[in-house]
């Protein structure tokens, strides 16, 4: 204790008869000695380190964040052009509204296509007409039994001219045809009708990216549908074309059997 | 590690200032202890700094490089998509266009065309005939007795049976059922195409005020539209091959009869000459 008392007393008149040494060794330690970091922010380290991430920031700020904006704005414009322009929910719900409606439409269509109009009184003739009006495929092989009973089987080949009964066996064949394809034809029309009112219910419950899907089935629908109107139409031009025939067949009968008429005429004259 | 060295120097540092003899010594030894200490003293990081500028410089380089020129693309592309759905695929003045287009043929051609078809078709001068004409033009399903009774009154009714032989009463009842069932038919055919043409209506009123996304409704709509009416025609097309099937064999029937009459004239003909 009284050594190191006898120490600091000696430093001490070594201090105060050396001051420009003390203070040299003073400052040189204070400036020179590796501290601990204690003050960051005097650190040319950290003040490098937050000019750095300010740096970062701003770029990130200018940069990122600006062209991002930038997007931003061209999306929310095109969000909004969308919805206002291109999709608006309002005429969209309008248009589905609007599908509703007309499916009462064709409901209406499809009831007053299915109204009785069965007329005939006699039973020969209610049995055919019951037939033709059945809408039912089914009853198709019925057709030729209940027309042969109303309208006459083709005549024995001694009753008339093969020409006439062949003529007869056509026209019959033609007219039988024409009333199978009638009851053909009404039932693919309520088939039609049946699938015509499917499609509506799926467009009322489509999305507007999902309607064309179901647009191009019912597009397919109608290129079928005009078919089998094509095809009605040319059993109609078929029956005609039999009645033109038909008739021109007549006058060539007539003109052959006038010919042959004035044959006999003349024939008999002579003999007398 | 570095303060142990620093203390190291610092003694040695001392040592040397507290026996330097004169002031020309103590200088040159502050210069020399001051650089020595300094440099044992000084932050050993420095290399860090500089790897920490170099990393800020490159995130900074990341940014303004890449990050930047892939903004400015997708920016650019977005614009361009946004023009492009704005100017071209979509654009307003256009559909606004269509929409007044579709307005203006409303008001040209709508009233016109419904005037031309509603034009009254009604003939006949007597009482019987325009008593049948008016039910079979009047678009109703509800009267189908009043046109059985008016067609009747016309026409006639069907022979009764001491008047006419079996076949010619059927076949006569068989070409008057058909006539009435197409006449009927033509009756709720009328009332079907006022529907349709109803339907028309409401479809082109609506695309007189449709966007683009909710056109898709209207097309398909307007094409089931378009099969119904195909159905319909099919039906009328239906009846009217009935009818004509029915006339053809109601003439065939004539014929099968003519043949045989001619056959039973000609043995008739033939008994009287032998006879003779």
């Amino acid at each position: 204790m009284t050594g190191l008392t006898e120490s600091l007393r000696t430093a001490k008149s070594w201090l105060f008869s050396h001051k420009l040494r003390a203070v040299i060794l003073a400052l040189v330690l204070v400036f020179t000695a590796p501290w601990p970091a204690r003050a960051q922010l005097l650190s040319p380290c950290c003040a490098l380190l937050v000019a750095g991430l300010s740096s970062i920031q701003s770029a990130l700020t200018k940069v990122v964040g600006g062209g991002l904006n930038q997007i931003l704005g061209v999306d929310k414009a095109l969000q909004q052009f969308q919805q206002a322009v291109v999709w608006p929910q309002s005429l969209i719900n309008q248009a589905r509204n609007l599908v509703g409606v007309l499916q009462g439409n064709y409901n209406q269509i499809q009831n007053l296509m299915h109204i009785p109009v069965n007329s005939a009184t006699l039973p020969i003739s209610q049995q055919l007409e019951q037939v033709l009006l059945s809408r039912n495929p089914n009853q198709i092989g019925q057709t030729s039994g209940a027309y042969t009973a109303l309208y006459g089987p083709v005549p024995p080949p001694t009753a008339a001219s093969p020409q006439v009964l062949n003529m007869v066996d056509m026209t019959d064949a033609a007219a039988l045809a024409a009333m199978k394809r009638a009851i053909e034809i009404d039932a693919l029309a309520d088939l039609e009708l049946q699938a015509a009112s499917q499609l509506n219910q799926s467009i009322q419950a489509a999305a507007p990216g999902s309607a064309p899907i179901v647009e191009a089935q019912a597009d397919a629908w109608l290129i079928r549908a005009n078919a089998y109107t094509q095809s009605a139409t040319a059993d109609l031009m078929r029956l005609r074309s039999i009645d033109l025939a038909n008739a021109s067949a007549d006058i060539k009968m007539g003109a052959t059997n006038t010919t042959s008429l004035r044959q006999a005429l003349a024939n008999l004259m002579q003999h007398q | 590690m570095q303060v142990v060295e620093y203390a190291v120097f610092f003694g040695a540092f001392t040592w040397f200032v507290v026996t330097v003899q004169n002031r020309r010594r103590l200088l040159a030894v502050t210069l020399t202890g001051v650089m020595v200490v300094t440099l044992v003293g000084a932050p050993q990081p420095a290399q860090a700094q500089i790897g920490l500028l170099q990393a800020i410089q490159a995130v900074l380089n990341v940014i303004n490089g890449v990050i930047h020129t892939a903004l400015n693309g997708i920016n650019t592309v977005r614009t361009a998509m946004n023009n492009l759905q704005q100017t071209v695929v979509w654009p307003q003045q256009l559909i606004n266009q269509a929409r007044a287009q579709v307005t203006r043929m409303i008001g040209l051609y709508r009233n016109l065309m419904s005037n031309i078809f509603h034009i009254r078709l009604n003939s006949a001068p007597l009482p019987n005939p325009q008593a049948l004409e008016a039910v079979i033009r009047d678009h109703q399903v509800n009267n189908f007795p009043s046109l059985t009774s008016t067609f009747a009154s016309t026409y006639g009714a069907i022979p009764v049976t001491t008047a006419a032989n079996p076949g010619d009463r059927a076949m006569s009842d068989m070409d008057d059922a058909l006539a009435l069932d197409n006449l009927k038919t033509l009756k709720a055919g009328d009332q079907a195409t006022d529907i349709e043409l109803q339907s028309a209506d409401a479809i082109e009123n609506s695309a007189s005020q449709a966007a683009p996304g909710s056109t898709p409704f209207l097309t398909a709509t307007a094409i089931t539209s378009g099969i119904h009416a195909q159905a319909l025609t099919q039906k009328l097309l239906a009846a009217e091959l009935r009818q004509e099937a029915a006339r053809i064999a109601h003439r065939n029937t004539l014929r099968k009869e003519n043949a045989t009459n001619t056959t039973t004239l000609r043995g008739v003909l033939v008994n009287l000459l032998q006879h003779q």
